[in-house]
């Protein structure tokens, strides 16, 4: 999913911005051309479940949050603005704030805390809270009639948002389309909607990087219930008819993501596109098959489900994408120069290499104190302390299961300590949770088993770093391209991450924490896997980044690497310390020898 | 203890026999296959109306079908694995609950085609036979599907534990790139699983008819509750899906009794929701 990272500037005689222009006007146009009613209805109908769905898209597709509960919130929506117009006779425009108002507290509420859990689990619990609210709809009588459903008489005036033809209905219909369009548009190329996709992608590595990730996941809930809700009441004052069993339907809630994974996942348009396919085809198909026996279209629907998932897994925006441009290419206007990008500030030479082996002075900028912690009787990191001097390269060496990386997830926010003090540039930072605040304090690190955001380019990746210190796209994509010409990755800016070899995306990880900007970098097993020249090249970019003066806390296997790089090393075995220097004197410890060097080592 | 309790302690558990038998099956895939398949509910409505026709058609008695029913869905079980849950077994999950999400959707409404939305239910000679014993009522046709869900279970307990198959599938759902290293065909083991855990299904629908209604959306019904239980036993273990479902069945029985019977739905979503919030490994589950 390309986010735009490339920006051109503004020029209206181009297709690539009339195009769009013209799109918009047609639709404008389009409520006025049928004659019929039973079209009037159906483009009615096509604007409706675009907007629903594209709201969907913005958790489902955009954050990946697979609700296939929203019907609750379409429910609410629909519920209050009616109860409010028949009880208070309180004009449906106000009752459609209300039910929003009401959509967003249940779903902030109710909905927020199941973000927690996984993907499955998610769409189950949605599923159940729908189900829940259904069943008090259906049997809380004295509020809302139960089963019978609630009747709001015809009496057609635009303060009554009633209106005795379909027209007005449309353009309302089509007002909220263009509006969720316009909104998911500004999202998707912000750094809000790098943040949603990068979230979806690998949420720890996100975390990592300062994405503040259950903040993101509720405003993008937010505002798809909002839009949800508001659908509700337009639902409710088009039909003027609504009881549990149309508004409160799971049938519903998966109708909205049929629309969005058809149309394209995760795409501003795609939710459109999916209404404009599937709502007339729906309703053809109920027309011709229906009337034969019930069902039929029903079976036509599910096999075209299980088809389109199962190999037109982007969509229709998917498979529209690459014939998109060629068409706006091929249009008047197009051969026009476009803006090119700015020009990249060189990177800066990095300063003289390190000098290890030889103990090096400055003054402590991390300070670790009788760390701590337990997973049941297991003790994995037993009153471990020590201190890294700025703009040192501490390294941490140790079998395999001694805590190294339990330590590093202490550290950085993944694990909350059982007890201990970790302090850093003076302040006390032990048990700083979630990840992101550690981030945003200017602590990096990378992971293990590396984790790129696969569906997003090389820039984009690195730019979601970037995003931690900056705020808009262009000084990001600044930022990003200036890390990505240090680490050598800049020829493969606009390539999908998941293209990377192993060796490039160790790069890559380490190019994303670079742009967060840290002063204190931890690094897991960055060299792990790579063949001799790789681990070289990367070796001289690690001493690169210390030579800007960022001090550096590195886990290492590899030998040759960790005796080059660090000034300093620590020899963890079974959660505890058991040894420290250099790495002269580490080679020579005699514990370090029976622990983890081996006899071979010393010669 | 009062005779109404023990008699919806009765209640409760004869029908949680049931629901264990529903939700093993369920657990079984979601183990094993990793997937959520939410198109359960509709296999149990397709056994249900498979004994309902052999017993209508033919005469054949409910449990006597389940000789038929069990290999045949086992089969059924196969198909769907391979046809389309394997193209799609590393595709990300919203693919995957969409799958069997439209599953569900064409065999709902190939049963509405076919059979039109008619309650339809099996009477036979002991249909309304029940058992009286100090003061209580037990149904005869629930004690049999009790005993038979019961020993459907242990039969596939033991199979789980002693045979290779059994084991394999194990290994499988506790690490699955180890078992591949140590030669065990994934694809087949999940073949099996699959087959294994529709054939559950299939059978307590053949024990289910004489008791209640099917319709082409009874699936429904009956999934929710099996989502429920596989949550409260734990979603990887079977012996929590068994004790889960005889809680859910005894939770049931009580709050259709003391609280209004169409509240009883909300109180098991409700207990849904908190486990899942609050504890998400159930009573059984490994973390």
């Amino acid at each position: 999913m390309s986010l735009n990272a490339r920006k051109t500037s503004w020029n209206p005689s181009h297709p690539k911005f009339y195009f769009p222009v013209i799109l918009v006007a047609f639709l404008c146009a389009l409520p006025l051309l049928p004659q019929k009613s039973f079209y009037q209805d159906l483009i009615v109908m096509i604007f409706f479940w675009g907007t629903l769905a594209a709201a969907w898209n913005l958790v489902g597709g955009f954050a990946g949050q697979i609700s296939l509960g929203h019907t609750a919130f379409f429910g609410i929506g629909a519920y209050t603005s009616t109860l409010l117009w028949l009880n208070f006779g309180i004009s449906p425009w106000l009752g459609m704030l209300a039910g929003a108002g009401l959509a967003i507290l249940v779903a902030v509420g109710i909905g927020a805390p199941c973000f927690r859990l996984k993907s499955h689990f998610f769409a189950l619990a949605t599923i159940a809270f729908a189900e829940v609210l259904h069943l008090l709809a259906s049997y809380w009588r004295g509020l809302t009639q139960g089963g019978v459903g609630l009747l709001i008489s015809f009496k057609p005036a635009i303060g009554n948002f009633m209106f005795r033809s379909k027209i007005p209905y449309a353009y309302v219909a089509l007002g909220l389309m263009l509006l969720i369009i316009l909104v998911s548009y500004i999202i998707r190329n912000s750094r809000f909607g790098f943040y949603l996709v990068s979230l979806r992608e690998d949420q720890d590595a996100a975390e990592s990087l300062g994405v503040k990730t259950s903040r993101c996941k509720l405003i993008a809930l937010i505002i798809s219930v909002f839009f949800t809700a508001v659908s509700g009441t337009f639902y409710a004052q088009y039909l003027l008819f609504i009881d549990p069993a149309t508004v409160f339907s799971l049938p519903l809630s998966i109708e909205l993501a049929l629309l969005s994974i058809i149309g394209g996942l995760g795409t501003v348009i795609g939710p459109i596109l999916g209404a404009f396919v599937l709502i007339p085809l729906d309703v053809l198909l109920r027309g011709w098959l229906g009337g034969i026996s019930a069902g039929l279209n029903f079976i036509v629907y599910g096999v075209a489900l299980v088809v389109a998932v199962m190999y037109f897994p982007r969509g229709i925006a998917g498979w529209l994408r690459a014939r998109y441009e060629p068409f706006i290419m091929a249009l008047p206007g197009s051969k026009q120069p476009v803006a090119s990008e700015g020009a990249v500030a060189p990177a800066p030479v990095p300063s003289g290499a390190t000098d290890p082996g030889r103990e090096w002075t400055g003054s402590p900028l991390f300070r670790v104190e009788s760390l701590n912690k337990h997973f049941g009787g297991l003790a994995a990191v037993r009153d471990v302390s020590f201190d890294i001097k700025k703009g040192e390269i501490l390294g941490l060496i140790g079998p395999n299961g001694a805590g190294k990386t339990t330590i590093f997830n202490l550290i950085t926010g993944f694990l909350a300590p059982d007890s201990g003090r970790v302090e850093f540039k003076g302040e006390e930072i032990s048990g700083l949770r979630p990840p992101h605040k550690v981030c945003i304090k200017y602590i990096g690190r990378t992971f293990q088993l590396v984790k790129p955001f696969s569906n997003m380019t090389v820039l984009e990746n690195v730019m979601v770093g970037a995003f931690s210190r900056v705020r808009s796209a262009g000084a990001a994509r600044k930022e990003a391209t200036r890390v990505l010409d240090f680490i050598g990755l800049l020829k493969y800016r606009d390539s999908l991450a998941s293209s990377l070899t192993i060796a490039d995306r160790k790069r890559l990880e380490l190019g994303k924490a670079l742009a967060t900007k840290p002063e204190l970098l931890l690094l897991d097993e960055v060299v792990a896997g790579l063949n001799p020249r790789e681990t070289e090249e990367i070796i001289k970019i690690i001493k690169g980044v210390s030579g800007q003066g960022i001090t550096l806390f590195i886990i290492e296997h590899v030998m040759k690497a960790i005796m080059t790089l660090s000034h300093r090393i620590i020899v963890l075995h079974h959660g505890e310390k058991i040894a420290e220097g250099t790495p002269e004197a580490i080679s020579r410890d005699r514990r370090v020898i029976e622990a983890y060097l081996g006899e071979e080592y010393l010669a | 203890m009062s005779t109404t309790v023990i008699q919806l302690i009765i209640n409760g558990l004869l029908l949680g026999g049931i629901y264990a038998l529903i939700s093993i099956g369920l657990t079984l895939i979601f183990g094993v296959v990793e997937i959520i398949n939410f198109a359960h509910g509709e296999f149990l409505m397709l056994s249900m109306y498979g004994s309902y026709w052999l017993f209508q058609l033919y005469g054949v008695d409910p449990y006597v079908s389940l000789l038929m029913v069990i290999p045949t869905f086992f089969l059924i079980g196969w198909a769907v694995q391979r046809i389309i849950i394997q193209p799609i077994i590393d595709a990300p999950p919203l693919n995957q609950i969409f799958a069997t999400v439209g599953v569900s959707l064409v065999l709902q409404n190939v049963a509405l085609f076919l059979w039109k939305a008619d309650y339809r239910t099996v009477r036979t000679a002991y249909s309304g036979l029940s058992l009286k014993t100090a003061g209580l009522m037990i149904s005869f046709p629930r004690l049999v599907a009790f005993f038979l869900a019961l020993a459907l279970i242990a039969g596939l307990l033991t199979f789980l534990k002693r045979t290779y198959t059994g084991k394999a599938i194990r290994a499988i759902a506790q690490e699955r790139r180890a078992a591949m290293l140590m030669g065990i065909d994934i694809n087949r083991m999940y073949k099996v699983a699959f087959g294994i855990g529709i054939a559950c299904v299939g059978a307590a629908g053949a024990m289910l008819i004489p008791i209640y209604y099917t319709f082409p959306t009874v699936g429904g019904l009956f999934v929710l509750i099996a989502f429920v239980v596989v949550i409260l036993g734990g979603y990887n273990s079977l012996i929590g899906a068994l004790v889960g479902g005889l809680i859910i069945g005894v939770v049931e029985a009580f709050s259709g009794f003391f609280l209004s019977p169409h509240l009883k739905e909300a109180v098991y979503f409700v207990i849904f929701i908190l486990i899942l919030l609050f504890r998400p490994t159930g009573l059984f589950g490994r973390g």
